[in-house]
């Protein structure tokens, strides 16, 4: 791009997504109540104060706020340009847990770096550094991605090495995700599933024996079946969890009813949040979660589809990456919820209070309007320009 | 907004359109990519997972609903008592002498509390135990949910522990019982246990009137145990009922005060004090020593806890002459001034002696309640049939319990009549070979004392009593106008008389008997009326094992005495002997008999005592 065409870019108006916006709004707005409604019980008993939960949660949401306002503003050609430096940003974060005095250990995972007041998860904001380098990638290499083997080869090992660090951890449900999105992506980027097999194969045995390494993971993969066989050892927090939903039925208990949340179901207003959401507002709660994260993520895969057919490809499969990640890892987080799939401490997006997740989210809807506006920037770029350049209307 | 509307192809299309050269080169050497499709597939994929996520929501939510919300249920649905209040028992004025005041008993959940080991020595610390000793109460129930720590705290002192925010520590609130009387009412009320249920004494006899019912209701808790809502009412509580009794505190402290005095004044090992309203069989006062603080029950010695005047049974001595004298007027055979002729103080019969304490001569059957002779009284009792005379004593309640209904009543025994050899006959005129308990003795002497009828004593107050006529009014009056004769100065009970009132009584004395025989410890006794001429009060009063002088007429008639002349005017009775006393320079005061001098009698002589001197 020549600097005429970017200042006279920057002249022309774009919008913001107004139907993303509002969706992620709503999920927001929905986990306030709900991180409120889940967490003043434990808060009270722990002696916090009853909106200690609440109080951080708002906090982590401004923080959000102001993660995606600055998204909202960078040209992402920017990052696009330094995807190096993004990626590896990334891995110094995932790095960053093992570095003794730096990571923190909580429930025997190292998955937290301590940041005075509070732990980041280094993996909430992994997820967006590594979607925003494998764009880059997979626009850079277009044309070997999709004709040959190679071509993949390089970005599914930069997310393996990814997904290796996140075991170790252990946190076996981030690894899974992200290994998924990598996968999502890549495949919407333009690579043959053959070749993305072909390459999915080695990683399967040493999901294998991450799956089986720990002995409490089996457990898990075992129990999730039937809680109810062992209700109170490692059935315990299913068996609550889906007693919680049992109780709501159609319409819930009502907003702040749940009896669930009153020590029984541990990690209410984190990652079973969805099961005390289910208890208060029934199938009628879960329904709206469900419609709101479609509503979120299919306008992003919409949009990026749109983004790349402008020929902003970078700004498409950035939309890709984010609007995959966050419906993958809501309906592992509500397949856990509802004891569909195995236990994880995967949290649900934009609702649970979870510092990191839910800031990390934020920034990432900040990125997904920032991609909105520069691809209806594009649009009435080319709508004014009279000798539409060509390569707009062509892709691959 | 669709984006797949415009181009209607992204790969192939594209390729069509291509108008460039780049994008013709790119298009023949990269394998042309249907993104369309992709994305549709990625749609769709999300879409089959949300509407499986639907499908199992809907499961759960609707179809298998029930067996969560029974799974949920039999976790958090409990059933609890609703604690109702213990009646509170009042004397006859309605004075408090039990109460349930509430307090606060410390529990814990041990499962929570052992999370947080870390504190369990403040705990320790806060409740004044050893932590050892607490740390190892709570492994031994460590997969239970329900410790009690502290049991009835003082509710302040519970709220220094509570306010420490342990978790796992609970508190529940709990009624103790209070008993302001103390020792004074301990054998009457009892006790109850800790959980306020009653072990004995009228606690145990009245608990379920005084206890009520705990209500239960369903609750639902959260897992800590902290009650959220209440779901249903299963049982109305009934609250306990109070209890008004027929003891008069005035009275009862009175007679408990004269009854330790007595028993220190003579060194005695026990006594009891009863008195009854002779008009309705109402008990006024019913007190033992030794007491015990009912406030404090410890498990040592379990006697001093015995409500003797009810429990324990003595041979009545003297006192049965009263009946065994109406039993021989009855039949016709004696009045009032029959003569016998007492000398020389003995009387052999079989292998056996009667004494009397010293020769008595020639007296009237008067004088043998006067004087007390052992002698007079088994010959009136050997003129009448064994039938007779049984049939006496049974009339007038010896030999079957009371009817008190107070727990643990002793009933007597009184010898079927057939078993009667002569001497048995000649014994039990003088009131040896039947037992009986002080309460009996009352009953008997309130037959005197309210015109021949009998009534179970009752510790209630206006309860239904039913009286049963059992001897001819004219008798029960004359036998208490015999009785008078016993408090004067010629008599065995002059110490018994109350100033201002005419009292009727007979003094008693008997060996302690133990197996094989008797032994040389003595049971003083007095039973006796007031006011003769319109009877009010009965009253027995019994001493075990005094010291030095040891007859009826020191020991019990001066209790006695003291005691009636207090309850008598506590309760207003109109005096029936005003003016009509005179001192014999010895300070004490006595009585003059209208009409009735006594020549034998000089002021300054030694008064009628039983056997010995007076000192």
């Amino acid at each position: 791009m020549s600097e005429s065409q970017a200042t006279r870019r920057s002249e022309l108006p774009g919008r913001y997504d107004r139907g993303l916006l509002l969706a992620a709004l709503g999920l927001i707005g929905l986990g306030v109540v709900m991180v409120a409604s889940s967490s003043i019980p434990v808060a009270d008993s722990q002696h916090k104060g009853s909106f200690y939960f609440v109080v951080r949660h708002l906090v982590f949401l401004a923080l959000g706020t102001g993660l995606a306002i600055t998204a909202m503003r960078l040209e992402l050609e920017k990052i696009e340009r330094h995807s190096g430096v993004v990626l590896l940003a990334g891995f110094a974060l995932l790095l960053a847990v093992f570095v003794p005095g730096l990571g923190m250990r909580i429930n025997g995972a190292l998955r937290w770096i301590h940041l005075g007041i509070s732990g980041f998860q280094p993996v909430e904001a992994f997820k967006l550094l590594l979607i925003a380098y494998l764009s880059s990638y997979l626009v850079r290499h277009r044309e070997s991605v999709q004709r040959n083997f190679f071509g993949v080869i390089k970005p599914i090992a930069v997310a393996g090495v990814g997904v290796v660090l996140l075991l170790v951890q252990p946190d076996f449900g981030s690894a899974a995700l992200v290994g998924a999105t990598t996968v999502g992506l890549i495949w919407l980027g333009g690579a043959r599933m053959r070749n993305l097999v072909f390459l999915g194969l080695p990683m399967m045995p040493v999901m294998a024996w991450a799956a089986m390494y720990a002995e409490y993971r089996i457990k898990r993969l075992t129990s999730f079946r039937d809680p109810f066989l062992d209700p109170f050892g490692d059935g315990y927090q299913l068996a609550q969890a889906l007693i919680a939903v049992g109780r709501g039925e159609w319409f819930g208990v009502g907003l702040g009813g749940s009896v669930q949340k009153l020590f029984y179901l541990p990690e209410a207003h984190t990652d079973f949040i969805l099961a005390v959401l289910a208890e208060e507002l029934g199938l009628f709660g879960i329904v709206l979660v469900l419609g709101l994260f479609a509503w979120l993520c299919g306008r992003g895969l919409l949009l990026g589809a749109r983004a790349v057919q402008r020929g902003l490809y970078f700004q498409g499969y950035v939309a890709f990456g984010i609007s995959l990640c966050i419906a993958l890892q809501a309906i592992v987080s509500i397949g856990v919820n509802l004891g569909v799939l195995p236990t994880k401490g995967l949290t649900l997006p934009l609702i649970s209070s979870g510092g990191s997740s839910v800031m990390m989210t934020c920034a990432m809807i900040g990125v997904l309007l920032r991609v909105s506006y520069e691809l209806t920037r594009e649009e009435a770029q080319s709508a004014e320009s009279t000798n539409a350049r060509v390569h707009a209307g062509v892709w691959e | 907004m669709n984006p797949f509307n415009r181009p209607r192809e992204f790969g192939e299309g594209a390729v069509r359109h291509a108008s460039t050269a780049a994008a013709l080169r790119v298009a023949t050497r990269a394998r042309p990519v249907n993104l369309k499709a992709r994305l549709s597939t990625v749609l769709l994929l999300l879409s089959l997972a949300g509407t499986g996520l639907v499908v199992r929501a809907v499961d759960l939510q609707v179809l298998r609903k029930d067996f969560y919300q029974e799974q949920g249920d039999a976790r958090y649905l409990r059933e609890v008592p609703i604690p109702v209040s213990r009646g509170t028992i009042l004397d006859r004025n309605g004075e408090p002498l039990a109460v349930s005041t509430p307090v606060v008993s410390i529990w814990a959940n041990p499962q929570e509390l052992l999370q947080h080991a870390g504190r369990i020595a403040e705990l320790a610390q806060a409740l004044g135990v050893d932590e050892a000793t607490l740390k190892a109460k709570l492994d031994q129930r460590a997969d239970k949910e329900f410790l009690y720590l502290k049991r009835h705290l003082n509710p302040d002192d519970a709220k220094l522990i509570l306010e420490r925010k342990i978790p796992g520590v609970s508190s529940q609130r709990e009624f103790r019982r209070y008993y302001p009387s103390g020792e004074v009412l301990a054998h009457v009320l009892g006790f109850n246990n800790i959980d306020d249920r009653g072990q004995e004494g009228l606690e145990l006899a009245f608990d379920e009137w005084l206890a009520g019912k705990p209500g239960a209701k369903r609750v639902m808790r959260d897992r800590l145990g902290h009650v959220i809502e209440d779901v249903e009412l299963l049982r109305e509580p009934q609250p306990g009922r109070d209890l008004t009794l027929s003891i008069d505190r005035r009275i009862q402290s009175l007679a408990y005060r004269q009854l330790k005095r007595t028993l220190l004044e003579h060194g005695a090992s026990s006594g009891s004090i009863v008195v009854l309203d002779a008009r309705n069989g109402e008990i006024l006062a019913t007190v033992n020593q030794p007491s015990f603080n009912p406030n404090a029950v410890n498990n040592g010695d379990t006697s001093i806890r015995r409500n003797r005047a009810l429990t324990d049974v003595v041979e009545p001595g003297s006192t049965m002459k009263a009946f065994t004298i109406a039993a021989g007027l009855e039949s016709g055979k004696w009045k009032p001034d029959t003569p016998i002729d007492t000398a020389p103080g003995t009387m052999p019969l079989a292998n056996h002696i009667i004494r009397d304490t010293s020769n008595k001569g020639l007296i009237d059957v008067t004088g043998v309640l006067t004087r007390s002779s052992n002698v007079g009284a088994a010959k009136i009792g050997l003129s009448l049939s064994s039938e007779h005379l049984y049939d006496m004593f049974k009339r007038v309640g010896f030999g079957e319990s009371t009817g008190s209904g107070f727990p643990g009543e002793a009933a007597g025994v009184l010898p079927p009549a057939k078993g009667w050899g002569q001497v048995e006959k000649a014994t039990l005129s003088y009131g040896y070979g039947l037992n009986a308990t002080p309460m009996q003795m009352a009953q008997a002497y309130a037959v005197l004392a309210d015109g021949g009828r009998l009534r179970a004593p009752t510790f209630v107050k206006g309860a239904q009593n039913p009286d049963r006529a059992v001897l001819d009014p004219a008798l029960a009056k004359t036998i208490i106008g015999m009785l008078e004769t016993v408090i004067t100065p010629r008599g065995t009970g002059l110490r018994a008389a109350v100033r201002n009132y005419r009292v009727a009584g007979k003094t008693g004395t008997s060996r302690r008997a133990i197996a094989g025989g008797y032994e040389s410890r003595y049971i003083s006794m007095f039973a006796g009326l007031a006011p003769a001429s319109n009877p009010r009060l009965v009253a027995v009063v019994v001493i075990h094992d005094p010291q030095g002088a040891y007859t009826g007429g020191m020991v019990a008639a001066p209790a006695f005495s003291r005691v009636m002349d207090g309850a008598l005017r506590l309760l207003d009775v109109p005096p029936d002997n005003v003016e009509k006393w005179y001192s014999d320079g010895s300070g004490n005061w006595a009585p003059i008999e209208a009409g009735d001098a006594a020549p034998e009698y000089a002021p300054g002589s030694t008064s009628y005592e039983e056997g010995e001197p007076t000192q």
